[in-house]
């Protein structure tokens, strides 16, 4: 039998009962409980409104040192990611290195920003500085391994040509790969800075800090009018940075050299 | 035997006879076991003196130029260069700052200015902590602007590479060359994206710099240069030398057969 009768023969049918079976043990093809849970849903909707702007110093306060956490998170994270990047870039240590280097970044990437927050609140206590710690990781995960390929894909002949006149690595790296590369790792910078400034608002969550705390809060104490004025300015504050962020990146792809 | 007839005979030399800059013997080399790129050369670049390499495409060329800078190892044969030997294996072969390496690209950092683009061929005599620090010393500063203006773009020091013509940034790859203060310098190919006017112009400076006694061995497809400036003739084909004299024992129409029968 070929490929394509086995597929449509048995591939479908297989997938579909995959995914009934799936619906089913998570209780979504329960009709009273689909039930139950579109007037809960209705009843939530209308706490909702309209918005509790009473809590707007609060909120301000909040949003403000979520921002905060991204930024000091994403400039550690950027300071550790350098140095880790270049370590794992196969031109500057060495294919054995820098696959050594790789590996642990890899590991490290593989926890969340939430989990590290939490690992920094066991060991510094509750409170801002430890979602700061764990964005700086995860900032360092992510950003180690899109600079180290951003390293390895500079153009071979400007290696060549530099590396020819005799440079060490260090001086490479100096004068040829993080030149040739700036504008992309600004630009990543960047998007890391938008992503954290996200990550950051739940990191409250788990009492690291931020408006995670109030939203959660809010939710507990089912004071849904507030919730609404605090995501409200969440939402206006991530979509502000975003659409900053976007334009410089932007601009720095489009009018700078080597930004393509 | 004497080192003026070496100069205008080389391959009746001695392989370190200190008239030829460079030398090879059986020199083969692949990136592809079974697929050689070139074949047994001898091939010889008499010093103080400009030797052009011929070819098509894919006859070895390059090849032959990054086992001269150094940016290959030969797999079997001999190569001197500047009367060192480099032996065959697979190990890195040392990077020489006397040789001078120009590839095809110019290979010059976008982002830099014309002055540190050129300043990176004095890097090596700086050392590692103030080179990483950007403290450039007055001479090498003023060696660099100097050598700015000789090659006629000191106006444009402070410019990025990535805004200049490509005239331009040809004078800003041999200024990075010259800083390096080389015996010999190895050019790919780099007058290829230039119209014949400025390649006159660039080509004009080479021989000037030759002058002074350095050693230039480049490829290139444009035959017109030939006769005008080059003292010795190499053609390589599918990686074999086919032909290999003094300029003036041969005629355009002679390469352009060798080249491609």
């Amino acid at each position: 039998m070929n490929r394509q009768l086995w597929t449509h023969r048995f591939g479908w049918p297989l997938l579909a009962g995959a995914l009934l079976y799936s619906l089913h043990d998570v209780g979504l093809l329960d009709a009273g409980r689909l039930q139950r849970g579109l007037h809960n849903a209705l009843v939530f909707a209308r706490g909702l409104l309209p918005p509790d702007w009473s809590v707007l110093p609060t909120v301000a306060g909040a949003i403000g040192e979520t921002v905060q956490i991204a930024f000091a998170g994403t400039a550690l994270g950027f300071l550790l990611a350098l140095p880790a990047a270049l370590a794992a870039s196969s031109i500057v240590t060495g294919p054995a290195v820098a696959a050594a280097i790789r590996l642990l970044l890899a590991l490290i990437r593989t926890v969340p920003a939430l989990l590290w927050a939490i690992v920094f609140v066991v060991a510094v206590g509750l409170g801002p500085a430890a979602g700061t710690l764990g964005v700086a990781m995860y900032t360092l995960g992510y950003l180690g391994k899109l600079y180290a390929e951003a390293f390895d894909g500079v153009d071979p002949e400007v290696l060549e040509a530099v590396r020819g006149t005799g440079v060490g690595r260090l001086q490479l790296a100096r004068y040829a790969i993080l030149p040739e590369t700036a504008n992309s790792l600004v630009s990543q910078l960047l998007f890391m800075f938008e992503y954290n400034v996200r990550a950051s608002s739940i990191l409250g969550f788990v009492g690291a800090g931020g408006i995670g705390y109030y939203l959660l809060g809010y939710l507990q104490t089912l004071r849904y009018a507030s919730l609404t004025a605090a995501l409200l300015v969440t939402l206006v504050v991530v979509i502000l940075i975003d659409q900053a962020s976007a334009t410089l990146r932007a601009r720095l792809l489009l009018t700078t050299p080597g930004g393509r | 035997m004497a080192t003026a007839e070496c100069a205008q005979h080389p391959s009746t030399c001695a392989a370190d006879d200190p008239a030829r800059a460079v030398s090879t013997r059986d020199l083969w080399f692949w990136y592809e076991r079974g697929r050689p790129v070139l074949q047994g050369v001898n091939f010889a670049a008499p010093a103080g003196a400009v030797t052009m390499v011929l070819g098509v495409s894919g006859s070895g060329k390059t090849t032959l130029l990054k086992l001269i800078k150094g940016l290959l190892t030969p797999r079997r044969g001999e190569l001197h260069v500047l009367g060192r030997y480099v032996p065959a294996g697979t190990a890195r072969a040392d990077i020489d700052a006397q040789v001078a390496y120009i590839p095809q690209q110019l290979g010059l950092v976008r982002s830099l200015s014309v002055l540190d683009n050129a300043l990176i061929g004095a890097l090596p005599r700086l050392g590692t902590v103030r080179s990483l620090l950007h403290l450039i010393p007055r001479r090498e500063l003023e060696r660099a602007h100097t050598t700015l203006a000789t090659l006629g773009i000191a106006h444009k020091a402070a410019e990025r590479a990535f805004f200049l013509s490509g005239g331009e940034r040809q004078r800003v790859a041999i200024a990075r060359a010259m800083l390096q203060q080389p015996r010999l310098i190895v050019a790919d190919e780099f007058l290829s994206q230039l119209d014949a006017v400025t390649s006159a112009e660039i080509m004009t400076l080479m021989r000037a710099i030759v002058a002074q006694g350095v050693t230039l061995v480049m490829s290139t497809h444009e035959l017109e240069l030939v006769p005008r400036y080059a003292d010795r003739v190499v053609v390589l084909r599918e990686g074999r030398v086919v032909l290999d004299c003094p300029v003036v024992d041969t005629t355009t129409a002679e390469l352009a057969r060798a080249i491609k029968p």
